[in-house]
């Protein structure tokens, strides 16, 4: 209840019809990783409605969730439950509400890479979150296996219109529209 | 003939390479020609999206309007790419205001969502077919159960109607048996592999796909079959991810059709779980 107008706040940035949802529950017997998760999918709707928007935004369940849309696609009301998660998870991170950052941060890095070369450098991204997260040596085992078999882009693949791709991260930059919970 | 605009996207010159080798030998047998996309960038995957929406538009945009001036058919083998550039392209036609800051933003690169996109299903069905397939193929497949895995990004898409049934699809089902192989029917052809949490979150993406392994074992499989890139490296790295129980090697819908038309798989050596007992099973006609 600490936030009147939340909802309404929810609606107007994702163009989903929260309001709409009767608890029915698919989208939470749906979803393969509830086990993970701290609040339940459709308790996270209700609370939006309820106006609850520290629980929601300070809860695991929006960086659990793996934007795989069955939820979504099962709503009777049409609800597009994981495009909601996603809009939760901008907001939570924009208020430093994030329950977890990993998953942001390797976004993050992607896009750099993205922004600097115009494609994934793989190899670099992966190393560049495992240094971030003070961790390189976990996973070395997968890492050499996969480059014995060809399984990781090891060298950055310059596009060349380099100009244009910093361009539209520029203007992207430009609209304040990063982190913040709003659709296009 | 067309010609189709071939958007590789960032894995199938990278983690995926030989998913390309694959369909060109496919393609080159079924007569499909293509011409790779100049100067492609990334769609933005679902990183973009997650941070900004606006800005993943934009990315799949740059591609779209790349691809406008080479004709109208866009084809994009990987499931992220097809459902991030399908999604912007319709966007792009339908919304003029969304159009017009995207334009502001990839100028002097203009996109109007001119194009057709389609994924490998569709395009081996439009531009090949079933029966033809059918009619070329000249090995034996008969003797490989396989379970066919869909993955979540390539129908469950939103406010817009799917290529195929977004929960139960079937076109892939029907290539799979025009290669020969014997189809088995199963639950779990949209369940998701851990999508791009390998590397956040380990151990979701090995309980998720040890599921979706330990389901194709339990019906018999001797593969499973899928269109998409990031299921078929998260299913194949099962074995770096911890899992110690037998594996069924993951192969891409192409290269049941390869081992259909030509007896063997280029990308052999790429795949983590080994796929010679699968080869091994392949008979002449």
């Amino acid at each position: 209840m600490d936030h009147l107008g939340f909802l309404h706040e929810m609606e107007k940035a994702t163009g989903e019809k929260i309001s709409a949802c009767y608890q029915c529950y698919k989208c939470t017997t749906g979803c393969p990783v509830v086990a993970d998760m701290d609040i339940y999918p459709h308790r996270i709707i209700r609370h939006i409605i309820l106006g609850n928007k520290d629980r929601v935004l300070g809860s695991r369940t929006i960086w659990t969730c793996l934007q795989c849309t069955t939820c979504s696609v099962r709503c009777p009301n049409d609800i597009d439950v994981a495009r909601i998660f996603s809009a939760l998870r901008k907001m939570s991170v924009r208020e430093g509400r994030a329950a977890e950052r990993d998953t942001w941060r390797f976004d993050e890095i992607f896009l750099e890479s993205v922004q600097r070369h115009g494609r994934l450098n793989e190899l670099g991204a992966i190393l560049r979150y495992k240094i971030d997260k003070k961790d390189l040596f976990s996973d070395t085992k997968m890492g050499m296996g996969m480059v014995k078999k060809g399984r990781i882009g090891l060298m950055p693949h310059n596009i060349r219109d380099r100009k244009g791709m910093e361009e539209i991260f520029r203007k992207a930059a430009e609209t304040g529209k990063r982190g913040s919970g709003e659709k296009e | 003939m067309v010609t189709l605009t071939y958007y590789p996207g960032c894995s199938l010159k990278t983690s995926s390479r030989f998913y390309e080798e694959s369909f060109k030998a496919i393609f080159a047998s079924l007569g499909i020609a293509y011409r790779e996309l100049d100067d492609w960038s990334c769609c933005g995957a679902s990183a973009a999206p997650t941070i900004d929406e606006l800005l993943g538009h934009a990315l799949a945009g740059r591609n779209l309007a790349l691809a406008e001036r080479e004709g109208d058919h866009f084809f994009a083998p990987c499931s992220a790419c097809y459902n991030r550039s399908l999604i912007t392209n319709a966007r792009i036609r339908e919304d003029k205001k969304l159009r017009e800051k995207i334009n502001a933003m990839l100028y002097p690169l203009q996109c109007t969502g001119s194009v057709e996109v389609k994924n490998i299903i569709e395009v081996l069905h439009d531009h090949a077919g079933i029966e033809m397939i059918a009619q070329r193929i000249a090995h034996d497949l008969s003797s490989i159960r396989v379970v066919p895995y869909y993955g979540c990004v390539l129908t469950r898409i939103m406010k817009m109607d799917a290529f195929d049934d977004k929960e139960d699809p079937t076109s892939m089902d029907s290539l799979i048996w025009s290669a020969g192989a014997e189809l088995i029917s199963w639950p779990y052809k949209m369940e998701c592999c851990g999508a791009s949490k390998t590397l956040t979150s380990k151990d979701m993406t090995f309980e998720l796909s040890s599921r979706i392994m330990d389901m194709a074992l339990s019906l018999g499989a001797d593969a499973i079959v899928t269109p998409c890139p990031l299921c078929q490296l998260n299913l194949d790295l099962l074995p770096y991810l911890g899992r110690e129980e037998r594996n069924v090697p993951v192969l891409f819908l192409t290269e049941l059709l390869e081992l259909g038309l030509f007896g063997t798989l280029k990308g052999t050596g790429s795949h983590i779980i080994p796929v010679d007992e699968i080869v091994k099973k392949v008979k002449g006609k």
